[in-house]
């Protein structure tokens, strides 16, 4: 990916944008579609991309840097770091999956939805169009 | 002014400018001013460092106009000072004033001229004018050249006040409500522009505006005012990684306020007894009993407002 436009951010929820950014790129690396070696989108084509603060988005690189998703080159450009030749493991990428469901899972528990219900929407939305 | 240290708190890569020089590209100290006996600055401090784009958020008639105005030297203070760039505003001469550039709320355009009228004349007092940069702005914003200001739409006259104030590559950018009347899509134009203008010249913005969406992706930092002073300034991502909302019983929130050695930033009463606060610091997932939550801009803004 260097294009910028494969991330997005939705201003005005209680995750901060750079941590919707971090998650982002976890699940491209995750899933395979960003691999060792590729570059991701620099803190300026992201930056004005996204019209957000470049701090925000060197915020979010420089934590990725720090946890081994990314990988600091020759100058300034980022890459995925070494280790992630390939989509990482079904039981890894279902770990990256389940925070996201435990929030839906409380809030189908708040609504008092039934299971069989809730799941059947999940259902329906995996296969619409994103 | 409340100075939080919270966790996370990541300094990000971005590094500033010089490292040694003047530190401050403004700063007030104990800035005061009142409108027929009421209060509206109220020993207020504050500081914006180079580089840094900090949101200013308060409810209408809190002062930010006055504070934005104040910062320029276009009200007269009962006491405190002013600083800008080291130099109190006091002594604002022409170079100063080149440094800065204003978006007011209302445009204050002479709007007998035509567009390419008024940035000719600003022109002549701008050293560091760029006329590159305005032809290019007022082609992409479509704003006619030629027509009397007067003329022009409320959004192609806010454009234009826009234009003047980038133009001259200042230091700093003071915005008051800069985009109250622009579309969305020129909104956004609007942000890349000024985010383009951090990039290429590390400029300090402050920006006043109630489009919470556009201060959350721009700004930073952001700064809250409320009763007549500036009373929590932070990252924002600090301010959404460690405050939570406890909400439940007053003692009990109390009690646990203390336990987790939390910081409280708000705090205001709910029906039957029990409270909501804000508060900061190291908090656990889930208190027992008690109601926490993760707080957007628009809640922080909400608790700290008041």
């Amino acid at each position: 990916m260097s294009d910028p436009s494969a991330l997005s951010i939705n201003a005005g929820s209680p995750e901060p944008i750079y941590r919707q950014l971090m998650e982002q790129l976890r699940r491209r690396v995750a899933s395979g579609a960003l691999v060792a070696g590729q570059e991701v989108p620099s803190v300026r084509e992201l930056a004005l991309a996204l019209a957000i603060n470049p701090m925000t988005v060197s915020k979010a690189y420089s934590l990725l840097e720090a946890e081994g998703l990314l990988e600091r080159r020759r100058g300034l450009a980022m890459v995925v770091a070494a280790k992630h030749q390939q989509a990482r493991s079904q039981t890894e990428r279902m770990a990256l999956l389940r925070p996201a469901l435990q929030q839906a899972a409380e809030a189908a528990r708040q609504l008092e939805v039934e299971p069989r219900d809730a799941l059947a929407l999940f259902k329906t939305i995996l296969h619409e169009e994103p | 002014m409340n100075t939080l240290s919270l966790p996370q708190s990541q300094s990000a890569g971005l590094s500033l400018a010089n490292s040694g020089a003047p530190a401050t590209s403004v700063e007030v100290r104990g800035l005061t001013l009142s409108y027929a006996g009421r209060p509206v600055l109220d020993q207020l401090d504050w500081q914006l460092l180079p580089g840094q784009v900090v949101g200013l958020l308060g409810r209408n008639g809190v002062g930010k106009t006055t504070l934005l105005e104040s910062l320029l030297g276009l009200r007269d203070a009962t006491g405190g000072e002013v600083r800008l760039f080291g130099s109190p505003i006091a002594l604002m001469d022409d170079a100063m004033r080149a440094r800065i550039g204003f978006v007011p709320q209302q445009s204050q355009l002479f709007d007998w001229l035509t567009p390419r009228q008024l940035l000719a004349y600003f022109r002549s007092f701008y050293p560091k004018w760029n006329a590159a940069k305005a032809e290019a702005l007022m082609a992409r914003w479509e704003i006619p050249q030629d027509q009397q200001i007067a003329k022009l739409s409320g959004g192609q006259q806010q454009r234009l006040s826009i234009v003047r104030a980038l133009a001259p590559e200042p230091d700093l950018l003071v915005l008051d409500e800069p985009v109250s009347s622009l579309d969305p899509v020129g909104r956004r134009d609007f942000l890349r522009e000024l985010v383009e203008q951090v990039l290429d010249r590390g400029t300090t913005v402050v920006f006043s505006t109630h489009i919470l969406s556009d201060l959350e992706r721009v700004a930073f930092n952001v700064a809250f005012m409320a009763g007549g002073r500036i009373t929590v300034q932070a990252p924002l991502s600090d301010l959404m990684d460690g405050c939570r909302r406890i909400t439940g019983p007053a003692s009990r929130v109390d009690a646990h306020v203390r336990a987790s050695q939390l910081t409280v930033l708000s705090r205001r009463a709910l029906d039957g007894g029990e409270v909501a606060v804000l508060a900061a610091g190291e908090h656990e997932a889930r208190p027992d009993g008690l109601g926490s939550d993760a707080l957007s801009l628009e809640d922080l803004f909400a608790e700290l407002t008041l």
